[in-house]
């Protein structure tokens, strides 16, 4: 039989590519990630009460609770702004990135029936539920803008827009980066061994009291304050604050070193999702 | 001629059994420090020393060294017994999961439907589950909103499109899963044994599908079945795995006929002829078991038409002694499908031969294998012969369209009929 002069289009071997799937590859699923997007948020607020008021529900109820745990009773000092301001700005870039980190750090687990019987880019499933979780936040960001302005209006907060805005959109996207990676790389882990995800869970809790969710750095005594910013995720809640609400402790330098964390952690996490997902496949 | 569309060179999968994941971190690490720090044992050792007939129980060759080429525009069935490696096979060209050695090239797109409903959830609608089902086999949100209406049409469920799938019954849910994948437009089409659920009528109407997507279409279709009615029906070459292996490729027919019979071979007939080399013991030393097909022609495959002749001969080394025996059929699945004891008779040092006939269609189709229990004073066991006969069943089926899993631990060809008690039409 001639063999054709038309070229092989694709290849299967042996061999598993670090960098798991081609751009071009990842654009033609992007129907399914918008769609799996849609099905996470139905999945979520069907056949509840409250419906999609849930995406705001657990954050004013956390709200609530700092203020009266924290804020009367602890009285932990919230710098000079409001503590509803100062409080529900933290919570909702930390429940982005506790949800973020959480959901996608069980993908083998939660997707193996999906992945051992069709094909698709594996690491669509980690992008929408970041992006899930990113839509959450952004409806929230919304409810926490109306709140400026309230207090702006009415509460006369001494509210100007600095140019430390632009610093807000390099916080998300490391804060979602940095939560993806963490997230790919226990993903692998907690596929082999199960307990881990409660390891992840109980750790996650723990994470946030050495992040400034309900203290400013600021606050931090000085001789401790080099042992809370070892946490890369601290000067990009610090900026967070600093570009919505104008307060917040931090240097290039810190920033510059957390993005390059989250740059280095994450290409790691994806080499090694991509490499060991394929075996994963096999012993699961 | 037309062209390649698929070239599989010298596939092998190894599957690594039991070890991998069995969740102790600790052993984990031993061998990651063992391997990469130590460099004590490459992955390409333990290839290595893996023995080629699967001995070493630890790893199993789920394919060794396939090669097959697959034409534009042809449909081909893939047959096997249980664990042969067909859907293995499937997989990697699926790409869900790599070869241990080996390549496939190809070209043009490939969707593959290995299971009904894949990514299919319980609780979103109809219609939510067939746009995500089609975004998951690798559809764009234009091509399923293209195809909605038509997908909808096939799978017979209009009314329920808004309803969560969960209130489904299992036939509709099957039904809506297999339309969405029937309406991929692939270049490749690959399909596993998705054909044993759903009902008759379904069943017909899915095949007619594959058919018409592969002849009229041009599309290349590969297809994993038990049925071999299935497999003749919708594809023009096949190809034979077993353990693994390549066994045979071409035309349907052929490919079915050495199948078949290869099936036929296992173990219908054992002998001994020197009596201390016979299994048995002290009382009893067996002398022949025989499977007689009660057919004219020896060469036809076994179907479950065919009256079955189980003939037993052995040595009794007692005189006087009161044997009688018990005759037990299993399926390899290990259900007993009868157990049929002889009457007691009296008999003495020599060769004692017992017969028993299994009627024509009676049993189903399937793989089954004899057991026998020769017994003194009907209760005490002299000897016991397990699976001393094994065969399969074909399946044979006339004037009924249809292609599943015929269920029942037997098929027996009952009396049982229609007729018009009443009527209004003349009345």
């Amino acid at each position: 039989m001639p063999d054709s002069k038309i070229p092989w289009e694709w290849e299967i071997t042996s061999k598993t590519s670090y960098w798991g799937n081609s751009m071009n590859e990842l654009w033609s699923f992007r129907y399914l990630l918008a769609g799996l997007v849609k099905r996470n948020f139905l999945l979520r607020y069907q056949q509840t009460v409250l419906g999609p008021f849930w995406i705001l529900f657990p954050s004013l109820l956390t709200l609530v609770t700092y203020i009266i745990v924290f804020g009367k009773v602890a009285r932990i000092p919230t710098g000079n702004l409001p503590p509803v301001l100062f409080y529900f700005s933290g919570i909702i870039l930390w429940s982005f990135f506790s949800g973020s980190f959480t959901s996608t750090a069980t993908t083998f687990k939660d997707n193996i029936q999906v992945f051992s019987k069709v094909y698709f880019p594996r690491i669509v499933m980690p992008l929408s539920v970041v992006s899930t979780e990113l839509y959450s936040f952004f409806i929230q960001l919304l409810l926490l803008f109306l709140l400026i302005a309230y207090y702006w209006l009415f509460q006369d907060l001494n509210y100007t827009l600095t140019i430390a805005i632009l610093w807000f959109p390099v916080a998300i996207v490391t804060t979602a980066v940095l939560a993806m990676g963490m997230g790919l790389f226990f993903s692998v882990l907690t596929a082999k061994y199960r307990d881990l995800s409660y390891v992840i869970n109980l750790g996650v809790r723990l994470l946030m009291f050495v992040t400034p969710v309900i203290y400013p750095l600021a606050s931090v005594p000085d001789n401790v304050r080099w042992l809370v910013q070892l946490n890369p995720l601290v000067p990009l809640f610090e900026v967070f604050r600093l570009s919505l609400l104008g307060e917040g402790t931090v240097s290039l330098l810190q920033l510059a070193g957390s993005i390059l964390f989250t740059v280095v952690f994450f290409i790691a996490a994806l080499v090694l999702f991509n490499k060991q997902g394929d075996r994963l496949i096999d012993s699961v | 001629m037309a062209d390649k569309i698929i070239q599989v060179e010298n596939i092998s999968k190894l599957y690594h059994l039991g070890t991998i994941g069995t969740g102790s971190f600790r052993q984990d690490m031993q061998k990651w420090w063992n391997r990469h720090m130590l460099r004590k044992q490459d992955p390409f050792f333990d290839l290595a020393t893996v023995n080629q007939n699967n001995k070493n129980r630890n790893y199993i060759w789920a394919l060794k060294d396939v090669s097959f080429d697959v034409l534009q525009g042809e449909s081909i069935g893939i047959i096997g017994s249980n664990g042969s490696g067909k859907s293995t096979l499937l997989k990697i060209i699926s790409r869900i999961t790599k070869p241990t050695t080996g390549s496939i090239k190809g070209r043009g797109k490939v969707s593959s439907l290995l299971e009904v409903g894949t990514g299919f959830n319980k609780e979103l609608t109809g219609r939510e589950n067939i746009f995500i089902s089609g975004y998951i086999l690798g559809m764009s949100k234009a091509e399923v909103t293209a195809k909605f209406d038509e997908i909808v049409a096939f799978s017979g469920i209009e009314d329920f499109i808004d309803t969560p799938v969960k209130r489904y019954s299992s036939g509709m849910y099957v039904r809506l899963a297999f339309a969405v994948a029937a309406h991929l437009e692939p270049d490749i089409l690959i399909v596993d044994e998705v054909l044993a659920v759903g009902d008759a009528d379904f069943q017909k109407k899915c095949l007619g599908k594959m058919r018409e997507v592969s002849q009229a279409d041009g599309r290349t279709i590969l297809f994993v079945s038990h049925s071999m009615q299935a497999v003749k029906n919708l594809c023009d070459k096949a190809i034979w795995l077993n353990n693994g292996k390549l066994m045979a490729n071409g035309p349907v027919s052929g490919v079915i006929n050495s199948y078949l019979s290869d099936v036929k071979k296992q173990k219908l007939k054992q002998t001994w002829h020197i009596k201390a080399e016979a299994p048995g013991n002290e009382w009893i030393r067996m002398h022949a078991v025989e499977l007689i097909p009660q057919v004219t022609d020896a060469d036809a495959p076994l179907d479950i038409r065919v009256p079955l002749l189980v003939r037993i001969k052995f040595w009794n080394m007692t005189d006087n002694l009161v044997l009688s025996m018990g005759l037990h059929l299993f399926t390899y699945g290990g259900d007993c499908i009868f157990d049929v004891p002889a009457p007691a008779i009296t008999c003495h040092k020599g060769i004692v031969e017992a017969e028993c006939l299994i009627p024509g269609n009676f049993l189903n189709d399937g793989s089954y294998y004899i057991s026998i229990l020769i017994l003194r004073d009907t209760s005490v066991i002299l000897y016991s012969f397990e699976e001393c006969i094994s065969f399969e069943l074909a399946d044979y089926r006339e004037n009924i369209q249809w292609y599943g899993k015929w269920t029942g631990a037997v098929r027996p060809k009952l009396p049982f009929k229609l007729k018009q008690y009443e009527t209004t039409l003349h009345n």
